[in-house]
């Protein structure tokens, strides 16, 4: 009968649920000295993964030593960028560590331990290029990465954007897009962080590029932890400043920027 | 090349990811279709009725979104309050979206079916569900098979969606290796590995359409 | 033994297609019901073979009343149904055609079953047809492949939807001969058609429907 057959598509539909509910495992709650780091596992040089799929990067050597420190067992969540602030306030992860700019707008949403690490937002052009200062970019070509704090200087600079070529700024989901139209000489210059830049321009080599002296602005990253994390935050920021002190960081920050 | 070193192995861990949020959903979707197709076929209004707003908000939402309220948002849902861990959301909404769409195709199929071959069974003396699975079912598996394997060749495509996830499928794998190494050249070679899994998949389905071939 | 109708009525919401239909047919008769198109013979027919329902009255196949038959699935060993478009199963061979039926209802063992369907092929001269597929049959012979598909069930009546409208006069011819035979044999048949030629060839009771009654015309 019919009704029989309904009953065991129902029943095996049941027996299929329970055992993906049972084999995956829960990981939304944390213990006590348990933390879930959640972070761009393509985002080099901050949190990246090698050869041998294991995720690396000078956030992730900051953040094993803190834990180390605190006795904390802490596990790396890959998670997607554009969700990060909703990722950590339903719980699934604990910390946001992973170049993560500190700005007024975010600080509505989360709390931000000390900065731990300087960026700027430096003009990159061409070697040969005969741009040196913001003015000689009137009228020219300019590209930066869409929905970064690079963009946000941009536009945070009375006028710069209306005078460049057309008006506007050229905006790229990556910022090896935003290079490779550099490269073509489709643009003029970009806009981009200090940090990935600098990885970016190892990575091809020095000389074709030339940073400008100045820049767009500075900006900081910093740890993001839920609001009510209070204790979290004041451990964070204990720790990362015994690390800075007793030089640590510094070997860390060699490790991943040297120059 | 040093990238291959890296871009090789992070697309085989990709391609574990692709491949079984691909053949899980298919496994289950598919027969999961056929029930749904059935019940929006019920003559009872609350069934019918039902069935028509599950595939409608299925099929009139984006995956991508589905896959997000399902992660993100279920657990807001007061009487339930059960957050889904990130795979069981995966599965969840893979699968209640593609055997909604696969239902639809189902459900034409089961439509362009003469009404004379039901009738032939009912004079035979053949029950409904005797009926259903060998005379009717056969003749819709062979009207399916191009419209269900054109859905079957997006939902392999589908896959690289789970990134807002955080899980890492072959797209994500190729953006890893291009990120490190600031090249594009990663992205090329995924492209080339889904042609090829795709190269795969348009070769076994006309292999069963030409199977269904021996009739009509 | 026999067919035994009483007092059938069938409407369509406010159409009223007959009412009040009596009518008995002795084994080994052929009935053919004639009457303009429209007038409602198909769907006396679908009635008898409960593809309809109809509003009253009672049909007594060998003076069991197959409306109230707690089985549905004996219905074919009563009464079968020859289709105007004949609805083979196109996905099976002839011989399966012919086998999943009884296979089904498990009346006889599976071994007799397939004797049983290629004897009757080989009655309807389709012994080398076994394993085609219907689409491969002219109009002829899927039709003989569906009277071969009722028969597997033995019903004491079997009927015919316009069985001579698809085919050409010798093919007719053949269908006849076929049809006599059944009725030789024992079996009840009723024919459906409009082609006036044929019911006075085989029809032994020819009736005409008109204006929702049957009149004798024979």
């Amino acid at each position: 009968m019919l009704r029989k057959k309904k009953l065991i598509v129902v029943l095996s539909l049941g027996l299929l649920l329970s055992t993906i509910v049972g084999c995956t495992q829960q990981t939304n709650s944390s213990s006590e000295d348990e933390f879930i780091i959640g972070l761009d596992d393509t985002f080099a040089p901050m949190s990246f993964r090698n050869e041998k799929n294991e995720i690396v990067g000078f956030d992730v050597d900051l953040a094993q030593e803190v834990a180390k420190r605190n006795g904390w067992k802490i596990k790396f969540q890959p998670i997607d960028w554009a969700m990060k602030e909703t990722e950590l306030n339903s719980g699934n992860i604990d910390m946001i560590w992973n170049g993560y700019t500190i700005t007024d707008e975010r600080k509505e949403k989360v709390n931000f331990t000390d900065a731990y690490l300087t960026n700027s937002q430096i003009i990159v052009t061409l070697s040969g290029s005969d741009i040196n200062k913001i003015d000689d970019l009137k009228n020219k070509i300019v590209a930066t990465q869409a929905e970064s704090s690079s963009l946000d200087a941009a536009r945070a600079l009375d006028g710069f954007i209306e005078n460049l070529k057309d008006g506007k700024i050229i905006e790229y989901s990556t910022f090896n897009e935003v290079f490779n139209d550099l490269e073509s000489g489709r643009t003029d210059a970009v806009i981009v962080d200090e940090v990935l830049a600098r990885y970016y321009m190892n990575n091809k080599g020095e000389g074709l590029y030339k940073v400008l002296d100045e820049n767009l602005g500075i900006e900081e990253y910093g740890v993001g932890v839920r609001k009510e994390d209070g204790e979290l935050l004041d451990k964070l920021n204990i720790t990362l400043e015994e690390i800075k002190k007793d030089g640590t960081y510094d070997e860390i920050y060699s490790k991943w920027f040297a120059k | 090349m040093k990238i291959f070193e890296m871009l090789i192995p992070l697309t085989w861990e990709g391609l574990k990811v692709t491949m079984s949020v691909f053949a899980i959903t298919l496994i289950v979707s598919l027969p999961l279709a056929i029930f749904v197709a059935l019940l929006k076929g019920s003559r009872n209004k609350y069934i019918n009725k039902f069935t028509s707003a599950y595939i409608y908000v299925m099929r009139g939402t984006p995956l991508l979104l589905q896959l997000m309220f399902i992660f993100f948002g279920f657990h807001y849902i007061p009487v339930i309050g059960y957050a889904f861990t990130r795979y069981q959301a995966i599965f969840i909404a893979f699968i209640l979206n593609y055997t909604a769409y696969f239902a639809e195709i189902i459900r034409g199929g089961i439509n362009t079916i003469d009404i004379g071959q039901y009738e032939a069974t009912k004079v035979l003396g053949m029950s409904k569900s005797f009926a259903f699975i060998r005379i009717i079912l056969p003749q819709v598996i062979k009207n399916t098979i191009p419209p269900l394997g054109n859905e079957i060749i997006t939902l392999l495509k589908d896959t690289s969606l789970v990134y807002i996830l955080g899980a890492t499928d072959i797209l994500k794998a190729a953006k890893s290796v291009s990120n490190t190494y600031s090249t594009f050249t990663p992205y090329i070679f995924v492209g080339f590995v889904y042609l090829g899994i795709i190269a795969i998949m348009t070769n076994i389905l006309s292999n069963i359409e030409r199977r269904f071939d021996y009739y009509r | 033994m026999g067919l035994v109708v009483e007092n059938i009525s069938k409407s369509f919401g406010k159409i009223k297609v007959f009412q009040h239909l009596s009518f008995e047919v002795d084994a080994g008769s052929v009935l053919c019901v004639e009457g303009k198109s429209g007038e409602g013979k198909t769907t006396l027919l679908r009635c008898l073979n409960k593809l309809e329902q109809v509003d009253e009255g009672s049909i007594f196949i060998d003076h069991e009343d197959i409306l109230k038959l707690k089985d549905a699935r004996k219905i074919g060993s009563k009464i079968g149904l020859v289709f105007q478009n004949y609805n083979l199963f196109p996905h099976l061979t002839v011989l399966e055609n012919l086998t999943i039926t009884p296979n089904y209802l498990k009346i006889m063992t599976k071994d007799d079953v397939n004797l049983k369907a290629k004897k009757l092929l080989k009655s309807l001269e389709l012994e080398d047809k076994e394993s085609i597929y219907p689409y491969q049959l002219s109009g002829g012979q899927k039709q003989r492949v569906a009277i071969a598909r009722a028969c597997m069930l033995n019903p004491a009546v079997l009927c015919f939807d316009e069985p001579t409208s698809a085919l050409d006069e010798e093919t007719s011819l053949k269908i006849s001969s076929i049809i006599k035979n059944l009725a030789n044999e024992g079996m009840i048949v009723i024919v459906v058609t409009h082609d006036l030629k044929f019911s006075k060839d085989i029809g032994d009771i020819i009736l005409k429907l008109e204006d929702g009654k049957l009149n004798q015309t024979l």
